[in-house]
């Protein structure tokens, strides 16, 4: 048994405890961000073996890489393993997770000035608990992990958010923990429901008698489209983004959002596949609304960063559009589609969050209207502005516009009449070109007094920025080290619903 | 050996006894304190030794008292209790009655002798006897603070509802005997079994569930609560919630559940069993529990309903368990059941023992206990907050804490079968919690506070108590095997298995 899946956890989670430890013995205000960032940094060469490790060696299908099993509980009657496991879906997962914990701890270095010991702690718990959630095999496992994300996140938005940032941290909180308790209540059925009884994902994957995935489908779906998040279980989104600040946003944007899109195709579709199959239509409907909506709203909101939320609903949207086209027409095209975007969507918006973080702090407010003159006054956060919203918008050279089309090109192979989603990147580009330009053709808004003070982004900030843009702009002509461990994925998971309906 | 457990009933009756007289020698501050903290040292480690030893060996005590595993459980839990209250009492009561602290101490060592005795209890008498001497002197010592209102009011209050609940008991006892003849709580049960057309047996058996729901606190007999745990010195409003509620779940679990062997059994079914009457209880509990919570201003209020709500899910087992006594397919959800119940009511002791302290400690030092005064807390008192954030947390059922996976263990158990809607409702009820829990944690570390923000200094007694308390509600979260297993092995045997 090998020992990387552990040590990938603990690693983060080492980090935080010493973090707060050594840099609250007062050794000075930086030391915590540079501890953070050494463990972070370590990690990423842990995610990034792990990943290397199912890039070389695909593991064949349904099959996981670096398996631990760690007996937890045994009980006469019930059961829990530490089960960890990764393949072609979790890996690129891991691997942008990492990436995306390095650069936010890298940008917190001059976005975050109140009380840091704590908040590189936490943040580097959360790294943790990602890093368990996206490993752990095991249904109740997946569960803590996923829960112990939503409790520092509480934290790090309630104190280092925005002016009401305690109403969005408490709202947060509150959605998300119902979200995932119904989502809990899913897997207690399957527990109960199947015989032997068991959390392992392994064990149940096609075990599950079609009578009993109806109901557990539901509630697991009801967790995931809170996280997700899905119309009309989103509405502590848009306030938990434009409170958080912005490191902060990297991971809550980022990578939160793919726990769900990752939960829609090795939970959802993968444990319940005859129930997936029958409501495929449903889901993609579902889907298609948030895509719209997304879009729609974002087109007419004037604060940056909840512009970025609601592009971050529609991008969601596609996910589980691409996941259950999939499902629909047994073609595995969506399901890799979709596992690309998440990747890709997870850098793009890290880019975005940062640099609304830096248009703040330069400009004193993210109101769209009064940041106009940005590309006099600060030229290059309006270069970087520029290309983060191509990013994404899906414009080539960024390797988002190849996810997209993915999965749109996935979606109508499973019904034809979902090529009217082709509008939603039409609408996307309206808007981020819209918003560039009044922030930064447009002459600034006489009001704008602060306007002539504010000063450029730094030289370090904006690599930090531009370390988020490399790997899309790399993976347009390398994107077969995301696609090729996700293709099996893709295959195994749409034979699943294919062989659930004739065995 | 069941030895150990007269040393520790002998133990504790010499100090309930003994530490009056330190009040004509005129030692009134602290040492009656420290005294019952030995002894209660020395009483647990007793009733431990005879937990080591395993179960049998009642010969002392007839057929009056049975030294078993479900015995073991709750005396070790309600002495625990009772001792960390004692410790806590030594920083929190005798600033206000210091000339009586004696007898506090005295009264308290009376109410553990109690808890102890019904933690034993195989018969209806022993049972009601040992009920009294638990009740009586805690009617006293919620009204210990004599020039405060509040307590006066709370102690009548308790006083007259719990002597109501007490004449319930009796009655159902005094049905039972007409019945059956006999007191013998296990010949009593199987005695009812050939009554059963009889609506007399139906009532002792709704008066038992009734006279114990008061003392658990089940809607509708909770009234009470909220006024005794407000008006009461906090340590004592610790002992209601983590020990004398507990109590009432023992002689639930005796007796109660014992019969419903007996009503389970019955071919006839029908709507009105002991497990529909006990799952209405259960989801009318969390459900008012919860909803009344999310509208407090008094920390000790938002503690005493969120203790109603808890009991709602500790009732969850009870169901299942008195269910599955019937039928043999569920008896594996049955033990499932009870285990979790067992293990939420060891986990609620500890889980509320944290938040009531460090809520006292609180009310001590800011001298307000409304909600507004815990705004900033984690700057201010760091260890009291935290320990109270842990403690919701796991209230609230975050993973991996404790409470965590007792209410894994009670909802899995009652999702097959007829009361799958209960989980249902049990998760619903979770997650509704998160509105009042958070928003206290939110109050302690977001919020800022009004005027005075000073931090405040914390006893290293109370630093002491409550580090312990939160270091078992995270090690039985991250290792609950060992406590989940001890829960398991308390779980009386179903009927005809």
């Amino acid at each position: 048994m090998s020992y990387v899946l552990s040590f990938l956890i603990l690693l983060p989670l080492v980090g935080s405890a010493v973090t707060y430890a050594l840099s609250s013995l007062g050794t000075g205000r930086k030391t915590a961000s540079y501890l953070a960032a050494a463990f972070a940094c370590a990690t990423l060469l842990v995610a990034g073996y792990a990943f290397w490790s199912v890039y070389s060696s695909t593991p064949s299908l349904g099959q996981y890489a670096l398996m631990e099993d760690h007996p937890w509980i045994s009980l006469q009657g019930f059961g829990v393993d530490i089960l960890l496991g990764t393949d072609g879906l979790s890996a690129p997962l891991l691997l942008v997770s990492a990436i995306l914990a390095v650069l936010s701890i890298l940008s917190s270095r001059s976005l975050i000035s109140k009380r840091e010991p704590a908040f590189y702690s936490l943040l580097l718990f959360v790294e943790a608990s990602i890093m368990g959630a996206f490993t752990s095999l095991n249904l109740v496992v997946f569960y803590l992990f996923w829960e112990l994300t939503l409790i520092p996140m509480f934290f790090l938005i309630g104190i280092w958010g925005g002016d009401r940032r305690r109403y969005a941290a408490l709202k947060f909180i509150i959605f998300t923990f119902a979200g995932s308790a119904v989502m809990l209540l899913g897997f207690l059925s399957l527990y109960i429901g199947t015989s032997p009884s068991t959390f392992d994902i392994p064990n149940l994957v096609g075990k599950i008698p079609a009578g009993l995935q109806y109901l557990p489908l539901l509630a697991v779906f009801v967790g995931l489209a809170v996280e997700l998040p899905i119309f009309p279980l989103h509405s502590w989104q848009p306030d938990a983004y434009e409170q958080a600040p912005a490191p902060v946003n990297v991971l809550l944007s980022g990578i939160l959002p793919k726990f769900a899109g990752y939960g829609v195709i090795r939970i959802a579709i993968g444990l319940f596949p005859q129930a997936s199959f029958q409501y495929a239509w449903a889901f993609i409907i579902v889907a298609i609304v948030s895509m719209f909506y997304g879009a729609i709203v974002a087109l007419l909101t004037s604060d940056l960063k909840r512009m970025f939320a609601y592009t971050s609903i529609s991008h969601m949207g596609f996910v589980l559009f691409g996941a259950f086209a999939s499902v629909a027409s047994g073609n595995p095209l969506g399901i890799e589609g979709a596992i690309f975007l998440m990747f890709t969507h997870a850098l793009a918006v890290g880019a975005l969050f940062t640099l609304s973080g830096f248009v703040e702090s330069q400009s004193g407010t993210r109101k769209i209207p009064l940041l106009g003159g940005m590309g006099q006054r600060a030229p290059l956060t309006a270069a970087l502005l520029a290309a983060s919203s191509c990013a994404a918008m899906g414009i080539p050279p960024f390797a988002s516009f190849l996810a997209e089309l993915m999965v749109i090109s996935g979606g109508i192979s499973a019904y034809v009449s979902t090529a009217v989603t082709i509008l939603v990147p039409v609408i996307t580009g309206a808007y981020f070109l819209w918003m560039l330009k009044r922030v930064i053709i447009d002459p600034a808004p006489p009001g704008a007094a602060t306007a002539g003070a504010s000063k450029d982004i730094s030289r370090a900030d904006a690599t930090i920025v531009a370390l988020y843009l490399v790997p899309l702009v790399l993976l347009t002509a390398f994107s077969f080290l995301v696609l090729s461990p996700a293709a099996p994925v893709a295959q195994w998971t749409t034979s699943l619903v294919q062989g659930g309906l004739h065995g | 050996m069941a030895y150990y457990i007269l040393f520790a009933v002998a133990a504790l009756a010499v100090a309930a006894l003994g530490t009056p007289f330190l009040q004509f020698f005129g030692k009134r501050g602290n040492l009656a304190g420290y005294l019952l903290i030995a002894t209660l040292t020395v009483a647990l480690a007793s009733i431990a030794l005879n937990a080591l030893a395993g179960p049998g060996g009642s010969s002392p005590f007839g057929t009056l008292l049975a030294s078993d595993s479900l015995g073991n459980l709750f005396a070790i839990l309600t002495l625990f209790v009772t001792l960390f209250v004692a410790v806590g009492s030594l920083t929190l009561v005798p600033s206000s009655t210091e000339s009586n602290s004696p007898f506090y101490y005295s009264l308290l060592s009376f109410a553990a002798l109690g808890m102890l005795l019904l933690s034993y209890s195989t018969d209806l008498l022993m049972l009601f006897v040992a009920w009294e001497l638990m009740s009586i002197p805690t009617y006293a010592l919620a009204g210990f603070q004599k020039h405060r209102e509040e307590s006066n009011e709370a102690a009548v209050k308790y006083a007259v509802l719990g002597a109501l609940s007490s004449a319930i008991i009796l009655y159902a006892i005094s049905l039972t005997y007409g019945l059956t003849g006999t007191t013998g709580i296990a010949a009593a049960a199987t005695s009812l079994g050939s009554q059963l057309t009889n609506p007399v047996a139906g009532i002792a058996v709704l008066l038992f569930i009734v006279g114990f729901g008061f003392k658990m606190s089940i809607v509708p007999f909770h009234m009470w609560a909220p006024d005794a745990y407000e008006g009461a010195p906090t340590p004592i409003a610790a002992l209601f919630a983590a020990a004398t509620k507990k109590a009432g779940f023992v002689a639930s679990i005796r007796v109660v559940l014992a019969i419903s062997t007996v009503y389970a059994l019955t071919p006839q079914g029908g709507l009105f069993t002991i497990p529909n009457v006990l799952a209405v209880l259960a989801l009318a509990t969390m459900t008012l529990g919860n909803l009344a919570a999310l509208t407090q201003k008094s920390m000790t209020r938002l503690l005493a309903y969120s203790s109603i709500a808890q009991a709602g899910y500790i009732l969850i087992g009870f169901v299942i368990y008195s269910y599955g006594q019937g039928n043999a397919a569920f008896s594996q959800q049955a033990q499932l059941g009870m285990t979790g119940a067992l293990f939420h009511i060891i986990n609620h002791s500890v889980m509320k023992g944290a938040a009531f302290l460090g809520a006292g400690l609180v009310i001590l030092k800011l001298g307000s206990g409304t909600v507004e005064a815990f705004d900033g807390l984690g700057k201010r008192m760091p260890v009291t907050a935290l320990a109270m954030a842990v403690s919701f947390l796991s209230l609230a059922g975050v993973p991996p804490l404790s409470g965590f996976w007792s209410k894994l263990l009670l909802f899995t158990s009652v999702l097959n079968g007829p009361y799958a809607w209960l989980a249902v409702a049990g998760v619903l009820n979770s997650a509704l919690s998160v509105g009042y829990y958070g928003w206290v944690i939110k109050r302690m570390y977001m919020d800022e506070p009004d005027g005075d923000a000073s931090p405040m200094q914390e006893p290293l007694s109370f630093v002491l108590i409550l580090g312990v308390l939160v270091a078992l509600i995270v090690a039985f979260g991250i290792f609950p095997g060992p406590i989940i297993s001890f829960a398991q092995n308390a779980v009386p045997a179903l009927a005809g298995h």
